[in-house]
C-alpha cells in the first residue's frame, strides 16, 4: 500500500511538469503585456522596456522557465507583478474559501443525490423514478449562474432577505461566514447532484441485477442489507470517480459563483490574473491547481483500491 | 415419508402489457423427506423459474399467478409474508445457483458471506460461527478452511467457489436445497465431485435436494425421482430407473435418444427438429410438444393431454397412452444414416 501511494505521487511529477510548461508558454503566447496593462497607454517605450527587465521578460524563454521553476520547487511561486505580495500565501488563503465552498457544496449534493439515486434505482419506472430522473436532468443541465441568479432574486423579492456582502472567514465568524457560504454552495451542490444522482440510479440498477444479488436475497437478507451493504458498496466505483472529478474541479476554483457571489476563492485569483495579465500569478496559481486536481484523483484511487479487493495496490 | 414440499397446479406467469403469458402451467411436484429430486429439460422449459418461484426469487414482471406451494404440509410460499419468506431463505430451503463466478459478491471476504447466512438466521455468536464454519468447510473439502475463509472469491477456482456456495447453503441445515444447474459452469472433472459432495453432505444433513439441470447424466447420476419438463410443464414424472429403462413421453425419447454414448459412435446423434416454443407461440389448446413430435396426432392439436399413469407412479402427459393397452411405439432413429 505505502510503495503503492509512493509510486503514485512519484507518476504525479510528469503531469505537473507537462501543465507547468504548457501554462508557461501560453501565457507567453496570448496577446496581452503586463508592463502596459501595469503603465497604461501613455507610458514611454523606455518605461515599458525597463519594466519588462525588472520582471525578467527580456531573458529567454528557457532561463525565464528555469527561474520560475527553481522558484517554485522551493515553494517560492514569487510575487505578483501586479501587487508585489508573495503569491503562494494568497493561493493558500483563497484555496481555503474555495475549498469551503467545495466542502459544504459536496455535502449537499451527495446528501440529496446517493439517496435519490438509490430510491429511484429500487423502484425502477415507477413516478418516483420519473420524478428524480427529471430532477437529476435539470440539475446537470440547468446553468449555476441563472440558479443563483434566481434564488437572489426569490429571496430578495420574496423574502426581502439579501445574503451579507463581504467575505468573513469561518474562525472570526462561523455563523456569518455559513450565512455567506450557504447560498453559493446551494448553487453548487445541485448542479453536482444531478450527475451523482444519475451515476447512483443506473450504477445502482446495474448492481441490482448481478447474480449474486439473488444469492444474497437467496441467503435470507433483508431488504436493507441487500441495498447499503452490498448494492451501494458494489455501486460506488462509479460513483466515486464522478465525485472525484467533480471535487477536483470545483477545487480549483468556481469561477462564475464566486463571482456572482464576490468570494474570494481561487477562481477569482485566477480570472482577475488573466485580465491583468499578471504572468506569474496566473502561472502558480494553475500549477496549484493542477496539483490539487491531481491529488483528489489519486485518493479516489487509493478509495477504489480500498473497495475493490481485486484492484491491486501492485 | 413425508414431504417437504408440494408444489400444485403452479402457473408462472408473464406479465407483458397486462397480459399474462403462462410461462409455467399447471406444475405439480412432490419432494420427500431426504429425496434427490430432478427436473430435466431443455433451455426455455421453464425449469429455472420454477425453482426460483419456491424461494420468491423471480425476476421482475414475473410472478406466480395460480396454485400452491406447500412447505412441510402447511407454510404456502406463495403467500408468505415478506418476513416469513426471509426466514425460509437460506435457513429452510437454500439454493445454489449455476454462475458459480458470478453468485457470490466480490467485495467481500467468503468468511463474510458465510456468516451472513447465520447472522441473517439469528446466531449472535461470533466463536459459534466460526466453529460452524470450519466444520463445514472442512466437510465440503478445503484442506485449509481459515486460508479460505479469508480470502475474496476472485481468489478461488470454480470449483472451489461452488463448494463455497455449498457449504453456504448447507450451514442452516435447510430441509431443502435446491441447486439450479450446479455444475453446468465446472470443468467436467470437477462436476462429479461436486456431484458427490452435494450427495454426501445432503445425507449427512437428511437435506432433500431439487436440481435442476438439462444434463441427463447429472441426474442419473444423483436422483431418485425425476420430472421432465417441456416447454412450462411437466411431460413425464418416474423415478429415475423407470425413466431412463422405460420412457414414456416422445419428448423424454427424443431427448435420451440424443445423448452420447460411447459405446456405439457409428450412429448419428439424434436431434429433435425445431425449438422449444416461446410463450408467446404457445397456443392454450393441445399438447404442447406437438409441433415437434414425430407421432402427433389430430387430438394432440386441440386439446391438451392429461397425465396418464404409464405404470406404478409413472406419469406421461400424451395421447398416445389413451389407445389401446399395449400400444408401443418406436421412436424414429437415425439408423438409416450409420455408416
Amino acid at each position: 500500500m505505502f510503495t503503492y501511494v509512493i509510486r503514485r505521487i512519484l507518476m504525479l511529477v510528469p503531469v505537473l511538469f507537462g501543465v507547468s510548461v504548457l501554462i508557461f508558454l501560453v501565457m507567453r503566447i496570448i496577446p496581452g503585456d503586463v508592463a502596459q496593462t501595469i503603465l497604461g497607454t501613455d507610458a514611454t517605450p523606455e518605461a515599458l522596456q525597463q519594466l519588462r527587465e525588472d520582471f525578467g521578460l527580456n531573458l529567454p524563454l528557457h532561463i525565464q522557465y528555469f527561474n520560475w521553476m527553481s522558484g517554485v520547487l522551493t515553494l517560492d511561486f514569487g510575487e505578483s507583478m501586479r501587487t508585489g505580495k508573495e503569491i503562494l500565501p494568497d493561493i493558500l488563503s483563497r484555496f481555503t474559501v474555495t475549498f469551503e465552498l467545495t466542502l459544504i457544496s459536496a455535502l449537499i449534493a451527495w446528501i440529496i443525490a446517493i439517496p435519490m439515486g438509490i430510491i429511484a434505482a429500487m423502484k425502477r419506472n415507477s413516478n418516483t423514478d420519473f420524478g428524480v430522473r427529471i430532477v437529476s436532468l435539470l440539475g446537470v443541465s440547468f446553468p449555476n449562474f441563472a440558479l443563483a441568479t434566481i434564488i437572489i432574486l426569490v429571496l430578495a423579492l420574496v423574502f426581502s432577505y439579501s445574503p451579507p456582502v463581504g467575505y468573513v472567514g469561518f474562525f472570526e465568524d462561523p455563523f456569518k461566514n455559513l450565512e455567506i457560504m450557504i447560498i453559493p454552495a446551494i448553487v453548487m451542490g445541485t448542479s453536482m447532484a444531478g450527475a451523482v444522482m444519475r451515476m447512483t440510479r443506473s450504477s445502482v440498477l446495474e448492481i441490482l441485477m448481478q447474480d449474486f444479488i439473488r444469492t444474497i436475497r437467496a441467503k435470507g437478507a433483508k431488504e436493507r442489507v441487500v441495498i447499503f451493504q452490498h448494492a451501494l458498496k458494489n455501486a460506488m466505483i462509479p460513483i466515486l470517480t464522478i465525485i472525484g472529478l467533480q471535487v477536483g474541479t470545483l477545487l480549483g476554483g468556481a469561477v462564475i459563483v464566486e463571482q456572482i457571489f464576490s468570494l474570494p476563492g481561487l477562481g477569482q485569483l485566477v480570472l482577475t490574473a488573466i485580465n491583468q495579465r499578471d504572468f506569474m500569478v496566473v502561472q502558480g496559481s494553475v500549477l496549484f491547481i493542477a496539483f490539487i486536481f491531481v491529488l483528489v484523483n489519486l485518493l479516489i484511487d487509493i478509495l477504489y483500491a480500498y473497495i475493490d479487493p481485486r484492484i491491486s495496490y501492485k | 415419508m413425508t414431504n417437504v414440499l408440494e408444489i400444485k397446479d403452479l402457473s408462472i406467469d408473464l406479465i407483458k402489457n397486462k397480459e399474462r403469458l403462462h410461462i409455467v402451467n399447471n406444475l405439480n411436484l412432490t419432494i420427500m423427506k431426504k429425496q434427490k429430486y430432478g427436473i430435466v429439460g431443455e433451455s426455455g422449459s421453464g425449469k429455472s423459474l420454477t425453482s426460483l418461484s419456491i424461494l420468491n426469487l423471480l425476476p421482475e414482471g414475473i410472478e406466480v399467478g395460480n396454485g400452491h406451494i406447500l412447505l412441510n404440509n402447511d407454510t404456502n410460499l406463495v403467500n408468505v409474508s415478506k418476513k416469513d419468506m426471509r426466514h425460509i431463505r437460506g435457513n429452510e430451503i437454500s439454493m445454489i445457483f449455476q454462475e458459480p463466478m458470478t453468485a457470490l459478491d466480490p467485495l467481500f471476504t467468503i468468511e463474510h458471506q458465510v456468516s451472513e447466512v447465520l447472522k441473517f438466521h439469528g446466531e449472535t455468536s461470533k466463536k459459534e460461527m466460526h466453529n460452524k464454519m470450519m466444520t463445514l468447510f472442512e466437510q465440503v473439502g478445503f484442506a485449509r478452511p481459515k486460508q479460505i475463509l479469508k480470502s475474496y472469491p476472485h481468489q478461488l477456482s470454480g470449483g472451489m467457489r461452488q463448494r463455497v456456495m455449498i457449504a453456504m447453503a448447507l450451514i442452516c441445515k435447510p430441509k431443502l436445497l435446491i441447486a439450479d444447474e450446479p455444475t453446468t459452469a465446472l470443468d467436467v472433472t470437477i462436476q462429479a465431485q461436486i456431484l458427490d459432495l452435494m450427495n454426501e453432505l445432503t445425507e449427512y444433513y437428511d437435506t432433500s435436494i431439487l436440481l435442476i439441470t438439462h444434463d441427463l447424466g447429472v441426474i442419473a447420476e444423483t436422483c431418485e425421482r425425476v420430472a421432465v419438463m417441456y416447454a412450462g410443464t411437466v411431460v413425464e414424472e418416474a423415478s429415475v430407473k423407470d425413466l431412463f429403462d422405460h420412457p414414456a413421453h416422445p419428448y423424454t425419447k427424443g431427448l435420451l435418444s440424443s445423448v452420447k454414448s460411447l459405446g456405439d459412435r457409428t450412429k448419428k446423434l439424434y436431434a429433435i427438429p425445431g425449438n422449444v416454443p416461446s410463450p408467446v407461440e404457445l397456443k392454450d389448446a393441445g399438447c404442447r410438444f406437438a409441433s415437434r413430435c414425430p407421432f402427433v396426432m389430430d387430438i394432440c392439436r386441440e386439446k391438451e393431454p392429461e397425465l396418464f399413469s404409464v405404470q406404478d407412479r409413472h406419469y406421461s402427459k400424451c395421447w398416445l397412452h389413451d389407445m389401446e393397452e399395449g400400444s408401443t411405439y418406436e421412436y424414429a432413429t437415425t439408423d438409416s444414416e450409420s455408416s
